[in-house]
């Protein structure tokens, strides 16, 4: 009774320091977290970059370059182009920003407001409501400008670390394997191999969706800026931003279902304050352009770039982009449905590790062998 | 092996008397390789170190690569609820195991398990099938060297199969 007491004793002791250990983990995480924030921000995205530079630097070692000089060259390759566009692009951005909001300041948006009133005032024979509603997209206009000044902010702290997200992208790319091997070596080895196959094929098939996203959102984005481009060909220049609504369009291609509808709005609001001669038709040739755009997507480019294993129902999206608003603004948005694949991608995995590996049986080979040697 | 954490990433000295070097030079594998292609297989193995009657690879479990002997015994073993333990092997310094599983994922047909403490090397297949793509080269010595392995193994079974039909004609 006394040595059955003291097993239970020692047992208790185990899982009570164990309970201790974890809660004393996530405590100094969440006390931790805003003084390390800056830097996860910055590896997380060394960490995206490298996945997406990782094929074009194993491309040009298997031409025969040395993996050191390849992801030098990638690397330079990857600053030139981002500074000539980002030289190009910047005074632009910041230019069509300036003219946006002096636009949405400007007559065009009282007018648009008596427009509104005088609709409800003749059809609902209500003023006071159609005051509202334009109260209501005041303050949406609003919120929309202030979230975009917090995502011009956090760029902005971004590219005060341009200098060390590259520097962290390098060794990321270049010591991948030796960290790897690292973390590994740490796994008892009873849980060895379930998790490195686990690791490579999480690893694999994250990799595999990063870059699969990034291509199609490419893709979307060249293709948004074409057919707007046409549009201004074809009509005199109403739409007058379209290289950064295009781009826009192309992020918010991330989020499915609700990412096109995303990505047509701004188009649509900037003809609208621009106020052209034939607005219908305008309106109208802009979200054929992007029904257009979307069905290139789905029947082509989506299907041979985008992983199938991350179907998410409309529902999951809808409620994973609500949530991401709520976490983080309009780049949680953004982020909240890749995030989420990325989490299925990976989960999908260990489960798929656990079930194969069989974990649920302790008492296997080495055990019975050992119990047979005593 | 050197910390990659906390150890210098730029300015490491190499040390090709390792025993991990020269023990993979001895497995046939990768008898073919020039000391520098050695050092790039060098870069992708694992070390582990496991003790009197751990197990090794578990029959069942999905393949993941191979395993050489640095320093050790290792006994390979076929578990059969009815029949109980049967030992298909002993194998010791240098000798190497698992190798199948560099080539698919099917199920492993046996378990290992060290019968002293032991040193070991693991190759795997998602390593190798990397290394094949970056460097195709190294890749395909490797791969003809597996084949031939894998080939002479089944000659050698061809043979034992041929005597025991021989046996009951």
């Amino acid at each position: 009774m006394d040595s059955y007491a003291f097993l239970l004793y020692s047992q208790i002791l185990k899982i009570f320091w164990r309970v201790f250990l974890i809660i004393l983990a996530i405590a100094f995480m969440v006390f931790a977290f805003p003084y390390i924030k800056d830097v996860l921000i910055m590896f997380i995205v060394a960490w995206l970059l490298s996945v997406l530079l990782n094929p074009l630097v194993n491309f040009l070692e298997h031409k025969g370059l040395g993996r050191g000089w390849a992801i030098l060259i990638v690397m330079v390759l990857i600053f030139i182009i981002v500074g000539f566009s980002f030289s190009l692009l910047i005074p632009r951005i910041i230019r069509s920003a300036g003219s946006i909001i002096s636009k949405l300041q400007s007559d065009v948006i009282t007018d648009f407001s008596l427009m509104i009133e005088n609709f409800f005032e003749k059809n609902f024979n209500n003023a006071e409501l159609g005051r509202n509603v334009t109260a209501k997209l005041n303050e949406i206009g609003i919120k929309l400008l202030e979230s975009l000044g917090e995502f011009f902010k956090s760029v902005g702290s971004l590219l005060a670390s341009i200098i060390i997200i590259p520097f962290i992208t390098f060794f990321l790319i270049k010591d991948a394997r030796r960290f790897k091997r690292a973390i590994i070596s740490q796994v008892p080895n009873r849980y060895f191999e379930l998790s490195l196959n686990i690791l490579h094929k999480v690893e694999n098939q994250v990799g595999k969706y990063i870059q699969g996203q990034a291509t199609d959102a490419l893709i979307i984005g060249i293709l948004s800026i074409l057919g707007l481009f046409i549009i201004n060909l074809a009509f005199h220049g109403p739409v007058p931003y379209f290289v950064l609504i295009g781009m826009f369009a192309g992020l918010a291609n991330l989020i499915p279902y609700l990412g096109p509808v995303f990505g047509a709005v701004p188009a649509l609001i900037i003809a609208i304050l621009n106020n052209p001669p034939n607005l219908g038709l305008v309106l109208l040739w802009i979200v054929i352009v992007f029904i257009l755009v979307q069905a290139i997507d789905n029947a082509f480019v989506s299907p041979m770039v985008v992983s199938k294993s991350v179907n998410m129902h409309p529902l999951t999206v809808v409620v994973v982009v609500i949530i991401g608003g709520n976490i983080a603004g309009a780049m949680g948005m953004l982020f909240a449905v890749p995030f989420t694949g990325i989490l299925k991608v990976a989960s999908s995995q260990v489960i798929w590790g656990i079930k194969n590996y069989e974990l649920r049986h302790p008492s296997r080979v080495g055990e019975n062998l050992s119990k047979k040697n005593k | 092996m050197e910390n990659p954490i906390w150890g210098n990433g730029l300015f490491k000295k190499k040390n090709k008397e390792d025993d991990i070097f020269t023990t993979l030079k001895k497995v046939p594998i990768f008898s073919d390789l020039t000391p520098k292609e050695l050092t790039e297989v060098e870069k992708i193995v694992h070390r582990r170190r496991y003790k009197k009657n751990d197990t090794i690879i578990r029959a069942g479990d999905p393949g993941l690569g191979m395993y050489i002997i640095v320093k050790g015994s290792v006994e390979i073993v076929e578990e059969d609820e009815k029949a109980g333990k049967r030992t298909l092997a002993k194998l010791s310094d240098g000798s190497f195991f698992g190798d199948m599983a560099l080539l698919d994922e099917d199920p492993r047909s046996a378990s290992a398990i060290a019968l002293v403490d032991s040193d070991i090397l693991g190759f795997f297949r998602p390593d190798f099938l990397d290394l094949i793509y970056r460097k195709p080269k190294l890749g395909i010595k490797i791969l003809l060297a597996l084949a031939r392995v894998i080939g002479e193994r089944l000659r050698h079974t061809n043979e034992l199969l041929a005597k025991i039909q021989e046996k009951k004609d």
